[in-house]
């Protein structure tokens, strides 16, 4: 069965033009620009499934959940949405600050579409969730921002819908805490419940989602398997080499970087080599640079950090565009996504610095469990004097 | 598992209620075969809207429900004297107008106490007045209400309205204790009050409904209520009679439904009359068809809102 479908929707937004002369009914007349959030968008999503939805700012990913969630109207188009259906767009937007946390879940569940009988036989249950017992009784205005948020997931995770939409509600609270926000998708995955996931954290699209698509500019440019629709992204991510270079006065830039294993294209996989080519354009010559690649878990702690300045090879730059490539014969990482900054330095001055710039994807190969992959050979020997003792028992 | 969607064939879970604690994870989702199915599309004006928005207001009730309770504590919250501004209001109002209308300038009030008379015809003025002023501006109070959840957003105008119910009851026992010392004796004609003050609170809707669906568009209309709402009072019948508007413009003078209804409360309360048969249905007929049109215009409109707050 189809839970949502999308046909041919777009959405346009007009933006008052600034530069047009300003009269008393400009308002009235259509001194604007147009601008064209999705074009022509169509897919579905069958029951049961989760899709992600990646993509740039600006990519169009909020403008889909807003429709889906009946916020907003598309210009063109028509969306069929089969059963109840609950958003989790930046919860905690419907509280009232003058009210209390109690008062405030009753307020925010009925927005959601809860009955109030619903949520007072889950008041205890959203109120540990939180973990905010002390403070339910006091008026949210002298909340914390984490707290809002808190009590706004812990309220939107009793929902009972049959389809979910979730927008970056997992880069909220602290690591506590999102642990058991992922907990609560994965068992609404668990028992079936259809997700729309939208999120520039890419490991979790990879781990939650079964399908992903890519939108760039309001259209859809790729759709498939998480992995598959996260590698055309991170193509995306860097401009491509012969883009224009955004800020002239910078003297030099990083503008690709790509993983693989042995050749371009290969999977990177535990226990076997991997090559880091990274790609830079230096407009004037450049001397004592180093390049350093980082790689960070999921949950933003920092895995491993490769620097060029270990091996003394690479010193001085000329003027021009080049390769650098790090290689490592034995990957120690262990399975998993991994996001990556990539930093320039000259003489200690930072030239590029690109946070979260790209993704690498480590897919399981050699066993390892634990933190990381040592590598390794066994060998079995027996001792020769207990050999002998054996033997002469026998006899 | 949405309750009204849940198949019956779900017997081996315990009923809601005998559960002590709810435990997200030990649900499991129904095989739901009756989902209802919605299609959204382009907005467009029909009144065919009206019915699947009842459709939805109603899934929403108790949203409803909530809100108008809250807009009551939070009017009140921080406040000292509480609840008692709900019936102070319309006092001080009265207050003055008395002065200026019985000690300035004479008002003819058919012999009732002036007091009395002017308290009857603001208690309803001000229920609709103060309500259309509060939700056109509720409307944009929150813009995130509108940017980041969604609800049938008619709710946020009719929980204003719905409140104005309540401080109108709060201020009818200071009308009733007024009538009482004026020793104004009482009919069961007083009923009449209510079928017109219905007729009222339906007109107040309409007019609700459309203005803050425009406002979310024009701030110009937030700027003009209150003075347009200072001339609409003194085009109806709140702090002079009906009788003293000339014959010859009467009949224009009733087309508004406001200046019928409060003509028709004072008539009931004070005088013990029954309503003009005639006067009733035309001010019913004039304020049901406006808020048929002005949901339908609501309805339109509703889903711009969030691109245009």
């Amino acid at each position: 069965m189809i839970d949502l479908s999308l046909d041919r929707i777009s959405k346009r937004y007009l933006i008052p033009d600034a530069s047009a002369p300003r009269r008393w009914y400009s308002s009235l007349r259509s001194h604007s620009t147009e601008m064209w959030a999705l074009q022509d968008v169509s897919f579905q999503v069958n029951e049961g499934e989760a899709l992600g939805i990646v993509g740039h700012n600006g990519a169009g990913k909020t403008t889909i959940l807003k429709l889906l969630s009946g916020i907003t109207a598309p210009t063109r188009g028509t969306i069929t949405i089969r059963g109840r259906l609950a958003a989790l767009i930046e919860v905690s937007s419907g509280f009232h600050p003058e009210l209390t946390g109690r008062e405030n879940v009753y307020l925010y569940g009925a927005m959601l579409g809860m009955r109030r009988s619903e949520i007072t036989r889950k008041m205890d249950s959203i109120v540990d969730f939180s973990g905010m017992e002390k403070y339910i009784d006091v008026a949210v205005k002298r909340y914390s921002s984490g707290m809002y948020v808190r009590l706004g997931f812990a309220v939107a995770a009793h929902l009972e819908p049959d389809i979910v939409l979730l927008d970056e509600v997992l880069a909220v609270g602290d690591v506590a805490f999102q642990a058991k926000c992922l907990d609560r998708i994965t068992t609404l995955r668990k028992s079936g419940r259809t997700i729309v996931f939208v999120s520039h954290d890419l490991a979790s699209v990879y781990r939650i989602c079964d399908r992903a698509i890519l939108l760039d500019r309001g259209r859809i440019v790729k759709e498939g398997a998480p992995r598959a629709v996260i590698d055309s992204y991170q193509q995306l991510a860097i401009p491509s080499p012969d883009a224009p270079e955004l800020d002239p006065d910078k003297p030099a830039a990083c503008i690709g970087i790509s993983f693989f294993s042995r050749e371009p294209g290969d999977v990177v996989r535990t226990g076997y080599p991997m090559v880091a080519r990274l790609r830079y354009r230096a407009s004037v010559p450049l001397c004592e640079v180093a390049f350093r690649i980082s790689l960070y878990w999921p949950s933003g702690y920092l895995c491993a950090q490769l620097t060029s300045e270990t091996t003394g090879k690479i010193r001085n730059l000329e003027a021009g565009v080049g390769t650098i490539e790090f290689q490592c014969p034995v990957l120690p990482v262990v399975p998993g996504l991994y996001r990556v900054d990539v930093e320039l330095e000259a003489r200690g001055t930072e030239l590029d610095l690109r946070q979260r710039c790209a993704t690498l994807c480590v897919e399981p190969g050699k066993g390892a469990s634990g933190d990381f992959y040592i590598d390794n050979t066994w060998d079995v020997r027996v001792d020769t004097a207990s050999r002998e003792s054996k033997e002469k028992r026998q006899a | 598992m949405a309750p009204e969607n849940a198949p019956a064939t779900a017997t081996n879970r315990l009923p809601p209620t005998d559960r002590a604690t709810w435990n997200p994870a030990d649900d499991q989702h129904p095989a739901a075969t009756n989902r209802r199915v919605r299609r959204i599309g382009p907005p467009s004006f029909s009144l065919g809207t009206i019915f699947t928005g009842l459709r939805t207001l109603a899934q929403y009730s108790d949203l409803f429900y909530t809100l108008s309770l809250f807009r009551l504590k939070v009017r009140y919250k921080q406040s000292v004297l509480g609840w008692i501004w709900a019936g102070l209001q319309p006092l001080a109002l009265m207050a003055i107008y008395t002065f200026v209308f019985s000690h300035v300038a004479k008002v003819n009030t058919n012999g009732t106490a002036y007091p009395a008379f002017v308290f009857c015809g603001l208690l309803p003025w001000i229920f609709f007045s103060g309500s259309i002023g509060n939700a056109v501006n509720g409307m944009i109070a929150y813009p995130t209400l509108l940017t980041k959840m969604y609800f049938p957003r008619e709710i946020i105008p009719l929980s204003y309205l719905a409140a104005g119910v309540v401080d109108f009851v709060i201020a009818s026992v200071i009308l009733a204790g007024m009538l009482m010392f004026y020793r104004v004796s009482l009919t069961w004609n007083v009923l009449y009050a209510i079928p017109v003050l219905i007729v009222l609170g339906i007109f107040a809707a309409a007019i609700a409904l459309f203005f803050a669906a425009v406002h979310v568009r024009f701030r110009d209309v937030g700027l003009a209520l209150p003075f347009v709402l200072q001339v609409w009072m003194f085009a109806t019948p709140v702090v002079y009679s009906l009788q003293a508007v000339p014959q010859r413009i009467r009949g224009l003078y009733l087309l508004d439904p406001v200046a019928g209804a409060i003509d028709m409360f004072r008539g009931a309360i004070l005088y013990g009359h029954s309503p003009d048969p005639r006067l009733l249905s035309l001010t019913a007929g004039l304020a049901i068809p406006s808020l048929l049109l002005a949901y339908a215009y609501f309805k339109a409109s509703e889903a711009a809102m969030a691109d245009l707050v």
